[in-house]
């Protein structure tokens, strides 16, 4: 959910409330499709639900939210009193989802602050139908009517303001030149100018029209002015410019400036500090803010220079705040930025020196090591939430296209409490959605002949599995439809021209699935609403690159495929080796650290075209030398006097040659800036201890680039 | 019909009197203690007022004190919940705590800062003043 909060807590509140009850009916709803009928809690909770979100909306006076609602808390009513039989269910749904879509809709065009506007009338007429005709089926079934129940109007209403554009902070600082006259009056002139487009306004010294004596302190001073209004600053500066001006600066305030401001004047009190005790179980989580009782609003007597007064200070006790993204990102730059300085302090070549003991500082510095640790745990948690919403929107999205195909397909969720950072999710739920539609579409078959003679049930299944497993996040879409056939894959690539002249034999398994994320692939003739135009695969790849993640792709064909998408955890910071290659440093990540060996030199094998090969344990792997291969001077070429390392990626190796160990730590990752050009196989850089810089080895192009070649 | 406005900030004041003219005779005054004033005097007189808009914000007594007070004196006067004073409630403050008393105190409708105007007739129409 798009999270442009407009300011009305009022209105606020009500999309939220509206929006939770909205996501749990739809919750309800796509649990029970299947289902012959709705049970009687099922029942009471929509009816509820409707309920609620009828009175709400009509005292928000949103009225044709209102009336869909109502009609649809009608048929609730009915069914809920009279209990027929015979409902028919898929209709009902689908009426239940219809009102969902209106009501979601209209409150989107709140969000964004427009109109209501969106056309009741097609909807009321279909309830209406249903309505009638579930009435004569109650007839039929010799139940009486229930009475008509009582219609209880909201006796109150709420208006919401209208939307209003953003509001701008400037700080006006006005010199007078020196032989102004009474200075006081000008800059009054210029206060009363701007009262036409302030909508806050304050301004020192503030007794100008009082004291005489502020003419002088603003002759020397000048006259601070901060405002808040909708005009430019061009508007504001026309409105107090005078021929006395000698200097008119004009800054543009943030929001969060321009609240400091106020503060240090002494306007608002400063914002209370979140509750200290952080540790504190959250049962105090819904405690609501102190209420409002009547004498709070008074507004004291104006004092010349004071607009009216801001709304009283914030309660002082809340233990939950809602904290903007930026700081929470800027915050976990900074935590990085610790890290690294913590390896500068603790590894700073000063302590180098041979025979030196530090007991007191080793302590000290595992003691840091421990809190920064900490602190890295806690803004990771902060930023973590639950899949539980991209799933239900998955399960949503099966619902539609599958009804809309004609196929019969049940979901199943495993996992969906898996917590990943917030940053993640966004990025995923486009390529999950792509990914959930092509299954549905692509892989489940058409005819339920095609699956029985497979031994398979008549209904298709979709699974959508999350979990955590080694710093990764492996979130996977499987379907038991007709998987993916190897040959055609190839032909279609072939026929395209994506891959040339080579023989299908060239390819490995996942090679030729992988091909399906190639732009401009498409197998399927038809193209449908939904998948088909061979556009999204390839960008799903791209989208889930760009977060550091993968595709599996994996398929059986006439049994069913499985997409899964990898990603790991954190975007920031991982365990990685620091080794030495000559004298430059490279960062190896833990994880794909497979073995450290020494070895001899006839373990090698070199081919007649120069490739090179290690044999550990009677297995080969490639060899790559990276000194060569980044032309690093300095470096071991005999591999009897460095340490080989065997890093794999997916389950290929390669091997490196290595100088030296350095040793393994926290890697703050950082981006290798835009202006050298994109190296191969190495996917960032950090800083060490000793201030220099380390790259990181991106073992997944490395090994790619080996296998290419061969 | 008879309205009575409370309203301090002048832009607002003036905005809403030339809006509300149009429905009938606007008393206006600038605190809450001032609008109580005007409501006993109509009271008295046995001219109510049918609508009375009160800002929330306000010096001496605030709009929720105004509100409690208007209330407070139909009851001791029996005047019956049917035949009360509409009062609507005009204020930027939008917190879902401050709408809620309102609506305790027994207010008929709050209305955010700045007012839609186009909602504001149709409330009118929904609680029959116009």
């Amino acid at each position: 959910m798009a999270e442009e909060l407009n300011n009305d807590g009022m209105l606020d509140m009500f999309l939220y409330e509206s929006g939770q009850l909205l996501e749990k009916l739809e919750g309800i709803i796509l649990e029970k499709q299947d289902a012959d009928c709705f049970d009687e809690s099922d029942i009471n909770e929509i009816f509820r639900i409707m309920h609620t979100i009828k009175g709400s909306s009509g005292i928000m006076m949103f009225e044709n939210i209102t009336k869909v609602t109502h009609r649809l808390e009608d048929v609730f009513f009915y069914l809920r009193e009279s209990q027929p039989d015979n409902v028919p269910h898929l209709e009902l749904v689908d009426k239940v989802l219809d009102v969902s879509d209106f009501v979601n809709g209209e409150m989107e065009k709140i969000k964004a602050g427009e109109k209501t506007d969106g056309d009741e009338g097609p909807l009321l007429k279909e309830l209406d139908d249903f309505l009638a005709k579930l009435k004569g089926e109650i007839k039929d079934q010799g139940i009486p009517l229930p009475k008509q129940k009582k219609n209880d109007e909201p006796s109150q209403f709420y208006i919401a303001p209208v939307a209003s554009e953003n509001s701008r902070f400037f700080q006006i600082v006005i010199h007078y030149r020196n032989d102004t006259m009474m200075s006081n009056l000008r800059a009054y002139a210029a206060t009363f100018a701007l009262k036409e487009v302030a909508e806050d306004m304050l301004y020192t010294p503030e007794d100008i029209m009082t004291n005489e004596s502020s003419a002088d302190v603003i002759l020397a001073e000048g006259f601070y002015i901060i405002l808040q209004t909708k005009s430019s600053a061009e508007e504001v500066h026309e409105l107090v410019d005078s021929t006395e001006a000698e200097n008119i600066e004009i800054t543009e305030l943030s929001a969060e400036e321009y609240g400091q401001k106020l503060v240090e004047h002494g306007r608002v009190d400063a914002p209370p500090a979140a509750s200290a005790k952080a540790s504190e179980p959250a049962k105090e989580e819904k405690k609501a803010p102190a209420p409002v009782v009547p004498g709070d609003y008074v507004v004291k007597s104006k004092e010349t220079g004071k607009g009216k007064t801001l709304a009283k200070n914030q309660p002082k006790k809340q233990s939950i705040i809602s904290v903007n993204v930026e700081k929470m990102d800027a915050l976990m730059d900074l935590i990085g930025e610790i890290v690294i300085a913590e390896a500068v302090v603790l590894q700073n070549p000063d302590l180098k020196v041979p025979g030196l003991e530090l007991p007191n500082f080793q302590k000290a510095g595992a003691q840091l090591s421990k809190i920064t640790t900490e602190l890295q745990e806690i803004i990771m948690s902060l930023r973590m939430m639950p899949l539980t919403n991209a799933f239900q929107k998955m399960k949503r999205i099966v619902f539609d296209v599958s009804r809309k195909l004609g196929k019969d397909i049940e979901v199943q969720v495993v996992g969906e409490n898996t917590e990943v950072d917030k940053n993640i999710i966004e990025h995923i739920t486009d390529p999950l959605m792509h990914l959930v539609r092509n299954s549905v579409d692509h892989g489940i078959e058409e005819n339920v002949e095609e699956r029985t003679s497979r031994g398979k049930p008549a209904k298709g299944r979709i699974t959508l599995e999350a979990k955590n497993e080694g710093g990764k996040v492996y979130i996977s879409v499987k379907d038991d439809g007709k998987g993916l056939s190897k040959e055609k894959l190839y032909e279609k690539a072939y026929s395209v021209g994506l891959i040339g002249e080579r023989p299908i034999t060239d390819f490995t398994d996942k090679e030729i699935y992988s091909f399906i994320t190639l732009p401009g692939f498409s197998t399927k003739e038809q193209v449908t609403e939904y998948s088909g135009r061979g556009v999204g695969m390839d960008v799903v790849v791209k989208n889930i690159q760009s977060i550091g993640g993968r595709l599996d792709i994996e398929s059986t064909e006439g049994a069913g495929s499985e997409m899964t998408l990898v990603i790991p955890l954190t975007l920031a910071i991982i365990n990685g080796i620091v080794v030495q290659i000559g004298s430059s440093s490279f960062v190896l990540e833990t994880a794909s650290v497979k073995t450290f060996m020494r070895i001899t030199s006839d373990s090698i094998i070199t081919e007649p075209d120069g490739e090179e090969y290690i044999v550990l344990r009677d297995e080969c792997y490639p060899f790559v030398r990276l000194n060569e291969k980044y032309n690093l001077k300095g470096a071991g070429t005999n591999v009897e006097d460095g340490i080989i390392v065997v890093l794999e990626h997916e389950s290929r190796q390669i091997c490196i040659l290595i100088d030296k160990l350095v040793q393994e730590q926290e890697i703050v990752v950082k981006p290798i800036p835009s202006y050298i050009k994109r190296v191969k196989g190495v996917s960032g850089c950090t800083q060490l201890g000793d201030g220099s810089i380390a790259l990181i080895l991106d073992i997944a192009s490395l090994v790619d680039n080996k296998e290419r070649r061969i | 019909m008879k309205i009575l406005m409370a309203e301090d900030d002048f832009a607002s004041r003036k905005f809403m009197d030339n809006y509300l003219s149009q429905y009938g005779e606007c008393d206006v005054t600038v605190d809450g203690e001032e609008a109580v004033d005007a409501f006993m005097m109509a009271l008295e007189d046995n001219e109510p007022y049918d609508l009375i808009c009160l800002d929330v914000m306000m010096p001496v007594m605030d709009g929720y004190q105004v509100l409690k007070a208007i209330r407070d004196i139909e009851t001791q006067r029996g005047i019956s919940k049917k035949k009360r004073v509409k009062v609507i409630m005009t204020s930027a403050l939008n917190e879902e705590r401050n709408v809620k008393t309102a609506f305790e105190l027994g207010c008929e409708a709050y209305s955010g800062k700045p007012i839609d105007v186009e909602k504001f007739d149709k409330l009118l129409k929904k609680l029959e003043l116009i």
